[in-house]
């Protein structure tokens, strides 16, 4: 079963006010647990965005869309980046437990969809 | 693969490709008959032994693909069947370079990186037709599901076709190889700094770009930019290993452990610019080339000629003027003069909308305010550029150095 886990925040809500040592073991945390996924074939795919504060909403207003700066939800509910693992419920909420327990920070767990079969060639 | 297989196969496969376009036209389904002769040798040459004649060997097995591509609609099962049965056919040509076969190279890269199409589709057809990667490799390469790679080349060929471009030089050489360099430059680029993901460097690209370049300064040796964007290649990949530290971040240049360069690169580097500069019209790429070898020839950071390296900027800034040549100005101008004077040189690219989706501006002004000693707007440029990167090892980094700062200016205190 494939799972999303997905991290929060930007740099405001994560980085800005830790002292450097926090910055530089965070890196090597998150660098090792990055090896042990690929390592263990657990990891599907992963991806970091780029600070919201960068983020464009485009929404519906007076019948046309509209873009407009900034992220759609407040910066530390706004997506920063999310791993897709292939492994057991339990195994997910372990995985996402680690880096909480690091970064204090909430993280989500969430099952992705099952997709349709291919279609025949 | 044999690293012997694997050369061999690169190096004939854009011969293979220019030869059969010559004969046949259809640039498309060409490149299909290579790709799959390519997949063929591949398979049977490492356990098979390598033909005697293995330019005619792929070029036979390519020509049976196009011929059965054309003549019949289950053409792809029958080939399968057949493969494993094909015989190495003579050639009365041998294996030899002949004058024909660089000529094909090269009319092949000017229509890989033709006009109509978009940077990163001549970057991966260049790679596909002119390298001999696979669309494998190249979807590895840039991080993008094969489906996807594979769809981009598609498109890629489609337009070539639907742009009516011919197999033949181009009637306007230099725009076109201007073209050409700036793809290579691209590629190498990629490789370098990643513009996005969490690695720094990925080193199949750097290498791929290099391997492109030196085969383009080869065809066109008296062309000084060529040799100007191969000696640029070549000093900047020479520093590669110093450039992260075991963790993954960034060492800035002067920071760099100098015995980790890589000595032979930056020989060869230096004893190309110092071949090309002023024997042909000077280049950016030359210029830029010049600059790295000034840095690359110091043996520690503090030693750097920091004046010899503004003058080359400042004719670099004639010859190709742009915001990205006036913010390393800018840095040179701080060394030389100090570093008030390179903020007043970055103030004027501040109105530039070139500058706005770039880090880089923020991050170079964050550099000069820590070393004119004002902390505190250093640190607020440094979390800019950090919010603007695209890069993980680059955020970070940057988010380090505000941290520090932070955390070494003592609290404002209120009474004062």
């Amino acid at each position: 079963m494939k799972y999303m886990i997905m991290m929060f925040g930007g740099l405001g809500a994560t980085l800005e006010t830790r002292a450097p040592e926090w910055i530089t073991s965070m890196q090597e945390f998150m660098m090792k647990l990055d090896g042990e996924l690929k390592e263990a074939g657990e990891v599907v795919a992963s991806q970091g965005l780029v600070d919201p504060s960068q983020a464009k909403t485009v929404r519906f207003q007076n019948g046309v869309p509209v873009p407009t700066d900034g992220p759609f939800a407040e910066v530390k509910e706004s997506l920063a980046g999310y791993w897709i693992v292939d492994v057991s419920e339990d195994r997910a909420i372990e995985i996402a437990s680690q880096v909480v327990a690091f970064i204090e920070y909430p993280m989500e767990v969430r099952r992705i969809m099952d997709e349709p079969p291919a279609p025949e060639l | 693969m044999e690293p012997r297989i694997e050369d061999l196969l690169r190096e004939f496969a854009p011969q293979v490709l220019g030869t059969l376009v010559r004969r046949h036209g259809q640039f498309a389904a060409c490149e299909d008959a290579v790709q799959e002769a390519l997949l063929a040798a591949a398979l049977q040459w490492p356990t098979e032994g390598v033909p005697d004649r293995p330019r005619s060997w792929l070029l036979t097995v390519a020509s049976r693909s196009l011929v059965d591509e054309w003549r019949s609609e289950s053409a792809r099962r029958h080939r399968e069947e057949t493969m494993a049965a094909l015989e190495p056919a003579a050639d009365p040509q041998g294996t030899g370079h002949r004058p024909a076969d660089q000529d094909d190279t090269l009319v092949l890269l000017f229509l890989c990186c033709h006009p109509a199409l978009s940077p990163p589709s001549q970057l991966a057809l260049t790679l596909r037709a002119v390298g001999g990667l696979t669309t494998t490799e190249i979807a590895a390469a840039f991080l993008v599901p094969e489906a996807t790679m594979a769809q981009r080349i598609s498109r890629a060929k489609q337009r070539i076709r639907s742009a009516g471009a011919r197999f033949e030089l181009p009637s306007e050489p230099a725009e076109r190889l201007g073209v050409v360099l700036h793809v290579l430059y691209l590629i190498f680029n990629e490789g370098y700094t990643t513009s996005s993901g969490p690695a720094l460097h990925r080193a199949d690209l750097t290498a791929e770009a290099i391997r492109l370049a030196r085969l383009l300064h080869r065809l066109l040796p008296g062309e000084g930019e060529v040799a100007g964007l191969l000696a640029l290649m070549l000093l900047t990949d020479a520093r590669r290993a110093a450039r992260t530290d075991a963790a993954g971040s960034i060492v800035p240049l002067a920071e760099q452990r100098r015995e980790l360069w890589d000595a032979a690169g930056i020989a060869e580097g230096v004893a190309l610019v110092t071949r090309t500069l002023g024997t042909v019209p000077v280049g950016p790429y030359q210029l830029q080339a010049a600059i790295a070898a000034v840095h690359d020839e110091a043996p520690a950071a503090e030693e750097t000629d920091w004046p010899q390296i503004l003058a080359l900027y400042e004719v670099l800034g004639q010859v190709a003027p742009g915001p990205v040549v006036t913010l390393s100005r800018a840095v040179a101008l701080a060394m030389v003069h100090g570093p008030k004077a390179g903020l007043a040189l970055l103030g004027t690219l501040d109105a530039d909308d070139r500058m706005v989706r770039t880090h880089r501006l923020e991050a170079v002004r964050a550099h000069l305010l820590e070393r004119a000693g004002d902390t505190v707007a250093a640190r607020e440029s440094y979390l800019r550029a950090a919010r603007m990167t695209a890069s993980v090892p680059e955020q970070r980094y940057l988010a380090l150095r505000a941290a520090r700062l932070h955390h070494l200016a003592p609290p404002a205190d209120p009474a004062g």
